[in-house]
């Protein structure tokens, strides 16, 4: 491991526990560890995959908003290493994702058209149970190697514990209380990328950033932002004024 | 194996009204979740007026529920304005309570008054789709303890069929396809906040009118919600004036 990679990993690691306080937003974090991700492994894109605790599996963060990459790891809900990963509750690599067609057809054909040529993934574990898979996907055809899948699965392991967050998991129910309410908020979220994107002519990318970034400028949480603006207490015009003349606007 | 689970589920709430049930759909449903899950009573709350209201009113319309106990659980919690289904709200997830002699800090109110009426443990599961609330199922047990993850699924199951069965009762017209709500593609919730923008209404306003036109021109969902998400379909306030874009 070079120490370049080491001075970053520390790096990330910090920013995460940082991030980690007594009252934090948990989809915030996730992103934040997808995006880490991304530069500590070398990787393109990182996905984080939840599961609905009813047999689906749901991506619940992603490294960018980028709708394709959304969709991709929409498509690896039903098969492609993610699944395998959850499936074998181990990581599980692919260095040619076109020489997957027999393992994944689906996924390495969507995977492939959208540039990516190898991938790998690592489960999120506790206890006997495994909750998620971390999604790593490169456009580069040097695949993630030892080190870089221990790293993973030691970042699989922080998103985990992010997950369960503040509540001590002395009670079994908390996991799937705290599970089911994740995936609650990103649907929020998503419904809020979608007034913001039809307000502002934006992408959903441009929408997921300004949410944060407004949530971020003003201390508020982006599930409680996204909320305010479904309910319309917040309206979009507020966010998209702030996007305009983010140096105008007065900080709370 | 858990497709075989809402297959199952969903096959023995449609053979419960087949058989002439002649409760409501959301009835029979709690009929269905005390007996799947072995609890002691079940009871749904539809939050009230979806159409016009803000989607804050915290007002609830109508309960459904399989004894006396199960409603008393939730008159009380309208009364004391704390509770399982309340908290179940804020959190956005399940609030499950194996043991309520446990909860007298969290729920001073609700506690003591569960407690007379004979509940030992409860389970509330919010019924919404993202920030479309539409209600709760709610269960409760006369003795302590909890839910076993396979009956942890298939309340969240259940869940999802009461949430459907919410909606469908909204529109108008019987659809038993509640596997829209398990598709983890994101679209469906991006086009919800899309119509919501054009229209200027509610999320569940919006999310009945992609609904409303995904079934009128009998296209699947996701579909539907792809269109507007590539801005190809528009809505208006017309619902029989939904502009299309260059066809596709």
């Amino acid at each position: 491991m070079t120490t370049r990679r080491e001075q970053r990993l520390a790096q990330t690691f910090v920013a995460l526990s940082d991030t980690l306080v007594d009252d934090f937003d948990v989809l915030d974090f996730l992103t934040l560890l997808a995006e880490r991700a991304t530069a500590l492994l070398e990787v393109t894109a990182v996905g984080v995959i939840l599961s609905d605790q009813r047999g689906g599996w749901h991506p619940t963060a992603a490294s960018t908003e980028d709708a394709h990459l959304l969709q991709l790891l929409a498509t690896q809900t039903h098969e492609g290493p993610c699944q395998d990963s959850i499936n074998t509750s181990t990581p599980v690599t692919s260095y040619d994702l076109s020489a997957e067609h027999a393992r994944w057809p689906t996924f390495s054909e969507a995977a492939v058209a959208a540039g990516f040529r190898t991938a790998a993934a690592v489960p999120m574990r506790l206890r006997r149970r495994t909750i998620g898979a971390l999604t790593l996907l490169d456009t580069t055809p040097s695949a993630v190697d030892t080190n870089g899948i221990q790293l993973g699965q030691a970042l699989a392991d922080q998103a985990t514990v992010g997950i369960l967050h503040h509540r001590a998991l002395r009670r079994e129910e908390t996991l799937v209380e705290q599970l089911q309410a994740t995936l609650h908020h990103r649907v929020v979220i998503e419904q809020a990328k979608g007034i913001l994107a039809e307000a502002g002519n934006l992408t959903m990318h441009q929408a997921f950033q300004l949410l944060r970034e407004h949530a971020r400028v003003h201390g508020h949480h982006l599930t409680d932002l996204a909320h305010s603006l479904t309910t319309r207490s917040t309206r979009a015009d507020d966010l998209l004024e702030f996007r305009a003349h983010p140096s105008t606007d007065t900080r709370e | 194996m858990s497709q075989d689970r809402r297959t199952v589920l969903l096959s023995r709430l449609e053979n419960r009204l087949a058989a002439g049930e002649t409760a409501s759909r959301m009835s029979v449903l709690c009929a269905l979740t005390v007996e799947h899950l072995t609890v002691s009573g079940a009871g749904a709350t539809v939050l009230a007026s979806l159409a016009d209201g803000d989607g804050q009113d915290p007002s609830r319309g109508l309960v459904h529920a399989t004894n006396e106990i199960s409603t008393g659980l939730e008159d009380l919690q309208l009364t004391v304005g704390e509770g399982p289904c309340l908290d179940a709200f804020v959190t956005g997830g399940p609030v499950l309570v194996a043991d309520l002699t446990e909860t007298h800090t969290r729920w001073p109110g609700f506690t003591p008054g569960a407690l007379a009426l004979g509940a030992a443990a409860v389970f509330s599961f919010p019924l919404h789709i993202g920030a479309a609330r539409l209600g709760s199922l709610d269960m409760y047990h006369d003795r302590p303890g909890r839910l076993s993850d396979a009956q942890i699924s298939d309340a969240l199951i259940l869940a999802d069929l009461a949430t459907h069965t919410v909606i469908t009762e909204l529109e108008g017209h019987a659809s038993s396809d509640a596997g829209w709500l398990a598709d983890p593609h994101a679209e469906i919730h991006q086009a919800t906040g899309m119509i919501q923008a054009q229209l200027n209404t509610t999320t569940e306003n919006a999310l009945l009118r992609l609904r409303a036109h995904a079934y009128t021109y009998s296209l699947p969902l996701l579909d539907v919600a792809r269109r507007v998400t590539d801005r190809q379909l528009r809505f208006t306030d017309e619902p029989d004036d939904d502009q299309q874009g260059t066809p596709a």
